[in-house]
């Protein structure tokens, strides 16, 4: 059982580094969703050791969302695509503080 | 069961209310045709759907506090409170977009639905009552407003903004989920009563996943209200989004935000003592953090929309300090905030919306000698500058006053002081757009068409709030007191 805790956090770890060191748009959203993912694993494996079954079915509203995020992630990215050519943040963000 | 589903459905009507118009108004703006300009009837089944929906949450005021639908929400008088202001939040914003040229006259139907879905998102949020509802509650509001932000799909500030939002979003919410299921694990359960119960009596091992994971946890809340450590989204989103956007903005996720948050410190937090102390502390420590640094940058601002946002950060801050000392004239005070928040922002707005959309863009400058034009635009955007920064007689000292006197009764006088000072820090910035209004020459004798009666009127009616609170403060504090939380 602990070796699907390990994987879970791992996942997560590499979402969440992912999240801070890629350097292109789409990589930083497919790390995000690793990350909702991981966790969906951590849901699973809880209330599969304590045997309640309310997680679960947090685990279906966690897909729909992580669903939903990516696919308007994915339109801005488009959208700004079609305004810059590019999808790298450092092309793109033209504020800073 | 099925039979007592069907009458928890009336504690529910507000929100289907709001699903029905958002509905409609998808529905009827299908009819138009291509080449129709205005859509006048969708702005007024928007109102009128949102006037329903707030009669329905005043007629629930009269029903005890209960959990409904297997305790998965709560119905109370504080969640209510919000409901309603909320509600109100969304009529002036909405309002805001049906004069505003920022938005694309065919886009202004979808942003009366995408705000309806967003008030959706926040009402189940204030009335949350399991980790499952909360975050559905969250990511409904983010999911929608990732979309409103990016409006103006065809200006790269406004995509920009929205994708800045998408990212941070989707990082905290991975964040928050993590808490929620190390919780879960922890804990054994997703319902706020049954884990109030255990927390009672958790031992140290337990305590150690469960600090962390609360800390977690509260990325996701403490996001959506932009306080310290996760604001970076917020000033960048308020400059890009179009302003009707981002009046939207610092009203309704904010208070559903604040919602959830007394929600979640007073069902978890007054139980066990070790919690209690690291939960306070954190909520300390952010507190006096937004206070500062949301002053201290807003001083450097040129844009006037980057600067509200900066001192909405540091109102929330505020807020929290109200809700970290966590007893019932805390809660009151921070209901009486966001009372008098809700109507001094919306009159900043309002005004700030009109001028920038004339020139196009909304940097200081642009009120030069606005006084000397529109005399009572300008008095009452300097009233509304002074009540923000806390000067009496107006409704925002009384907000400020209250809030102090909670925290020092409870004796954090070091938290008091950095309130107090970042009140004086705020004067120097909110007064910089009032010395600009009054003593700088006009810049162009260009009419701002905005500026029109039936505005300055709304304007006008907006603003009496912000005085009469100030004045017959008393009235509305006691009536604020009856927002209890309800905590089974």
């Amino acid at each position: 059982m602990m070796i699907y805790y390990y994987l879970a956090c791992f996942i997560f770890a590499l979402g969440l580094v992912g999240t801070l060191i890629k350097k292109d748009l789409i990589s930083i959203l497919l790390c995000i969703e690793l990350m909702l993912t991981s966790v969906n694993l951590f849901f699973a494996l809880f209330s599969k050791s304590l045997g309640s079954a309310d997680a679960q079915l947090q685990v279906f509203f966690t897909i729909i969302i992580a669903a939903a995020e990516g696919a308007i992630g994915i339109s801005m990215i488009m959208a700004l695509f079609r305004k810059i050519k590019s999808a790298y943040p450092d092309d793109i963000l033209i504020y800073s503080e | 069961m099925p039979v007592q589903y069907l009458a928890n459905l009336s504690l529910y009507v507000p929100e289907l209310v709001v699903v029905a118009t958002m509905m409609g108004v998808l529905f009827l703006e299908s009819t138009y045709r291509e080449n129709e300009k205005n859509h006048h009837f969708v702005f007024f089944l928007t109102l009128f759907g949102l006037l329903v929906a707030a009669v329905s949450v005043v007629a629930n005021f009269t029903v005890l506090p209960t959990e409904f639908f297997t305790h998965s929400l709560i119905h109370d008088s504080f969640g209510n409170l919000s409901k309603l202001l909320m509600i109100f939040g969304t009529m002036a914003s909405v309002y805001l977009s049906y004069q505003s040229r920022e938005i694309d006259q065919d886009l202004k139907s979808e942003f009366s639905a995408i705000a309806l879905g967003v008030l959706v998102g926040g009402m189940l949020l204030s009335s949350a009552h399991n980790m499952l509802t909360l975050y559905l509650g969250v990511e409904t509001l983010s999911v929608l407003s990732y979309a409103l932000a990016a409006m103006r799909k065809n200006d790269e500030k406004s995509a920009e903004a929205g994708l800045k939002y998408v990212l941070y979003g989707g990082v905290t919410a991975g964040l928050m989920l993590f808490g929620i299921s190390h919780i879960f694990g922890a804990l054994g359960t997703i319902q706020f009563t049954e884990i109030k119960l255990a927390l009672e009596k958790v031992d140290g091992a337990k305590l150690a996943i469960l600090i962390p994971s609360f800390l977690l946890f509260f990325a996701g809340i403490g996001y959506k209200i932009a306080c310290v450590p996760f604001h970076m989204w917020s000033p960048d989103v308020y400059e890009g989004s179009p302003t009707p956007v981002t009046a939207f903005f610092s009203l309704v996720p904010k208070v559903a935000g604040v919602a959830a948050l007394v929600r979640v410190t007073f069902s978890f937090f007054t139980v066990n003592v070790l919690l209690n102390h690291t939960w306070i502390a954190l909520l300390s420590t952010i507190a006096a953090l937004t206070l500062t640094i949301g002053n201290v940058t807003a001083i450097g601002q040129r844009s006037v929309k980057r600067m509200l946002a900066f001192s909405s950060i540091s109102h929330v801050g505020m807020i929290i300090l109200g809700v970290l000392v966590t007893s019932d004239e805390g809660l009151r005070s921070v209901m009486f905030y966001l009372i008098s928040y809700l109507f001094m922002t919306i009159v900043a707005f309002y005004i700030v919306a009109l001028v920038s959309e004339q020139y196009g863009n909304d940097y200081f400058e642009r009120f030069n000698g606005l006084a000397s034009r529109y005399p009572l635009m300008a008095i009452l955007l300097t009233m509304v500058m002074f009540s923000l920064s806390g000067v009496p007689p107006l409704s925002g000292f009384v907000a400020k006053f209250n809030i102090f006197a909670v925290v020092i009764e409870k004796r954090y006088y070091v938290l008091a002081l950095f309130a107090a000072l970042n009140s004086v820090v705020s004067l120097y910035y909110y007064l910089k757009i009032v010395r600009l209004m009054i003593f700088k020459e006009a810049e162009s004798s260009e009419e701002i068409r905005g500026f029109g009666f039936v505005n300055q009127a709304l304007i006008s009616i907006c603003s009496v709030p912000v005085v009469l609170l100030g004045i017959y403060w008393e009235r509305v504090l006691m009536w604020a007191q009856g927002a209890k939380l309800f905590v089974p």
